[in-house]
């Protein structure tokens, strides 16, 4: 299991990417931060970087407009 | 899975970089020192000074490349000090060394490529000045990249080839922007400085060129401003369930991508330039749509321009069911031609519909129109009946306030309904972002001094996706610095629009709490402040200077009669389901694992009315719950009014404001 921004569950399953755990969210937002157990993640490693069980993701949405 | 990797080397040190890399930046990110004269790091690379040139090997072969303008796109080996390389920077510094002995970073340049003899290629071109024009092309480029525009360019060729506005003469398009100067690397052109008496012109100029750069390079892969301008919002809010729908009912629906950005660009937009209303802004956020023909009203048939649409205009058409791009244009247009907010008329217009489907109202008072959800045609009626002071339009223009006290008087409407769908609050409609999954939002908009207005829709994100402000103190501090924040744009005359949409590139390596607030942009209006005024600022002063402000405005509303608790209170569709469609719509979602989760009641067996029951009595608790944290941040009372000794505090207690105020305390 993978906690997104300390609240939603994810399903965790094997390979899956942080690009993954995006997609599934629907988090298609072009301002967005993401850290892994509090480790920053570039955007280039986003189809790259794997997810390990438990993980705790934060996926920070920068509003605009407003 | 596919890489954006490459490992390449670097002088034999292997080292990984990411793919279509320009190699130059690659290069000096890993320490190697590398001269140039024409590249600009906010520029798109020209390779024309050559002066940047590295020796590869790629396939078994070697080449010169000039590094600037080179992708990184297979497995390469650089060279940066072969013989090769350095006999081809010298001989090329000594040529700009004989050209222009006396400019400043040519000397610089000189002496790191070993170029000493200044008078190896001395001849009737040489040019003593010490600001002379190298013909770099910054500011070429600059023109056309930060704003668009051509003003500036090279004319002449060979020994001839030199920089000028077109036929040499002062170019009246030219906005006055100085991107020019801020590129320029030798002071050939300069500005003069005869406006308003700045403290430091030069201070606002170089903070404002640096958001101009990030207009150039990161707008176009962050908030498209420059190709759509705010009407990119209407995307974003459909994806992510916000955009409102049928009077704040829905958050999204199949017809949206007739009215987002993408259908407004390729079928409406014809102008995008930067229309000057911030002299040298280059955000560019106006779009215009030139030649729409009218088909309704005063003007019919003929060919105008429609200045927008903004994202507040296409989204209030989403709230009323209008998902057509030409009504959309038409709706624009009027609003704007007769003068009244494409908001107010959207939002009010939409309870106007609800309460025609629901049977509140029916076509004897609309006077014969058939006002359901998605009436194109009979919006634009009650809208042109509203200019000319005539029929039902004139109703609709006085507001929902008005409207929800009339028709409960004449009609006998359904009063608490319509308390409920009325989205309204101190008279004013709210502007287009769906508040209900979001409780710091819905505190923010009833809270904002001047009503629920879109000015102040920031929270939405922060609270309902990110969860970043989970708790109430969370929700108040937020409440507490970002309206000020917002305060102090209108405070000092400033537009909002560069603070957070276009943000750096560097505002991902800051937490999210910091990075919300985008610091390095927050500084950059800190220097607009100084630059003007000759008083550095910073976040604490900034506070207080608007804290200032907002207590003044409450106090001033409490005066009018208004500024209290009662006056912070939000139709409950602002806060959450009021029909069992709304409800049934999220249930599975969110409402029924809410009450499982969250309010701890087990939504198993309930029927929607008694599940809608039970989340209306938590949800309404939990905004009364934020009202208070954020009353008490603020340094106000539990009814909403300003503490006498916070005055004290902002030096603001004069004897007048504490009379209005003083049988309000507690």
């Amino acid at each position: 299991m993978i906690t997104v921004n300390n609240r939603d569950r994810l399903e965790w399953r094997e390979g899956m990417t942080v690009q993954d755990l995006l997609d599934e969210m629907g988090y298609d937002y072009v301002l967005i931060t993401v850290t892994v157990n509090e480790i920053l993640i570039p955007e280039e490693d986003y189809d790259s970087y794997e997810l390990e069980s438990g993980s705790n993701v934060v996926v920070f949405h920068l509003a605009h407009g407003g | 899975m596919a890489t954006k990797k490459i490992t390449i080397k670097i002088d034999g040190r292997e080292t990984e970089v990411i793919k279509d890399s320009f190699l130059l930046g690659v290069l000096r990110d890993n320490g190697v020192a590398v001269p140039t004269l024409c590249h600009h790091k906010d520029l798109t690379p020209q390779g024309t000074c050559r002066l940047c040139v590295v020796e590869i090997e790629q396939n078994g072969k070697k080449k010169l490349v000039t590094s600037c303008n080179f992708p990184i796109r297979g497995e390469i080996s650089v060279d940066t000090t072969s013989e090769r390389v350095k006999k081809h920077r010298k001989t090329l510094a000594e040529m700009y060394l004989g050209r222009w002995p006396k400019v400043p970073i040519i000397q610089e340049i000189a002496a790191i490529c070993g170029a000493t003899d200044k008078d190896k290629y001395k001849s009737e071109l040489t040019d003593e000045n010490e600001k002379a024009c190298i013909l770099c092309g910054h500011c070429v480029h600059a023109c056309e990249e930060f704003v668009m525009e051509k003003i500036l360019d090279f004319a002449g060729r060979g020994i001839k080839r030199h920089m000028t506005m077109p036929f040499g003469e002062v170019d009246p398009h030219c906005i006055g922007c100085t991107s020019c100067a801020y590129v320029c690397p030798t002071g050939a052109i300069e500005i003069v400085d005869d406006m308003n008496g700045p403290h430091d012109a030069k201070l606002i100029r170089d903070y404002g060129m640096k958001i101009n750069a990030e207009m150039a390079t990161l707008d176009k892969s962050q908030c498209r401003m420059r190709e759509v301008g705010t009407a990119n919002i209407v995307d974003v809010m459909d994806a992510y369930d916000l955009l409102p729908v049928h009077n704040y009912k829905f958050g999204q629906h199949v017809d949206t991508p007739n009215i987002d950005s993408k259908m407004l660009k390729a079928k409406y937009v014809t102008q995008g330039l930067p229309d000057g209303c911030w002299k040298g802004c280059s955000m560019a956020c106006a779009k215009t749509v030139d030649g729409f023909e009218l088909k309704t009203g005063p003007y019919k048939g003929s060919k105008v321009t429609v200045d927008g649409p903004e994202y507040e205009t296409a989204a209030a058409a989403a709230n009323m069911g209008c998902f057509d791009g030409d009504f959309l244009m038409e709706y624009n247009f009027y609003c704007d031609t007769y003068g009244v907010d494409t908001i107010s008329v959207g939002t009010c217009m939409a309870f106007v519909m609800e309460c025609f489907e629901n049977g509140l109202i029916d076509k004897e008072v609309t006077g014969g129109k058939e006002l359901k959800f998605g009436a194109t045609a009979e919006v634009l009626q009650c809208l042109h009946e509203m200019a000319l002071g005539e029929g039902f339009g004139v109703d609709v223009g006085m507001g929902i306030r008005y409207l929800k006290g009339k028709w409960a008087r004449e009609l006998g409407a359904d009063a608490d309904f319509m308390q409920d769908i009325g989205m309204e609050v101190k008279g004013l409609e709210y502007s287009e972002y769906v508040c209900k999954e979001s409780l710091a939002q819905q505190a923010g908009y009833t809270m904002a001094v001047k009503g629920p207005q879109h000015d102040e829709a920031w929270l939405i994100f922060m609270d309902m996706v990110n969860n970043q402000i989970p708790s109430f103190d969370d929700k108040a501090e937020a409440l507490y610095y970002y309206p000020l924040w917002r305060t102090w744009f209108g405070l000092n005359g400033l537009c909002k629009l560069i603070w957070n949409d276009v943000v750096p590139a560097t505002n991902k390596n800051f937490p999210p709490q910091q990075a919300a607030k985008v610091p390095e942009h927050v500084e950059d209006f800190f220097k607009f402040f100084e630059g003007m005024t000759g008083e550095p600022l910073d976040e604490e002063k900034m506070l207080d200077q608007s804290a200032r402000v907002h207590n003044l405005q409450r106090v001033m509303s409490r005066m009018l009669g208004y500024g209290t608790r009662k006056d912070d209170m939000p139709p409950y569709r602002a806060v959450g389901p009021v029909t069992g469609e709304e409800y049934e719509s999220r249930a599975e979602k969110l409402y029924d694992k809410q009450m499982k989760e969250i309010i701890g009641i087990d939504p198993t067996g309930k029927s929607t009315e008694e599940k809608m029951e039970i989340t209306r009595k938590h949800r309404v608790e939990q905004y009364n719950k934020v009202v208070d944290a954020a009353y008490d941040r603020r340094g106000w009372t539990r009814n909403g009014v300003p503490k006498i000794e916070r005055l004290k505090e902002l030096g603001i207690d004069l004897p007048e404001l504490v009379e209005i105020i003083k049988d309000d305390q507690e």
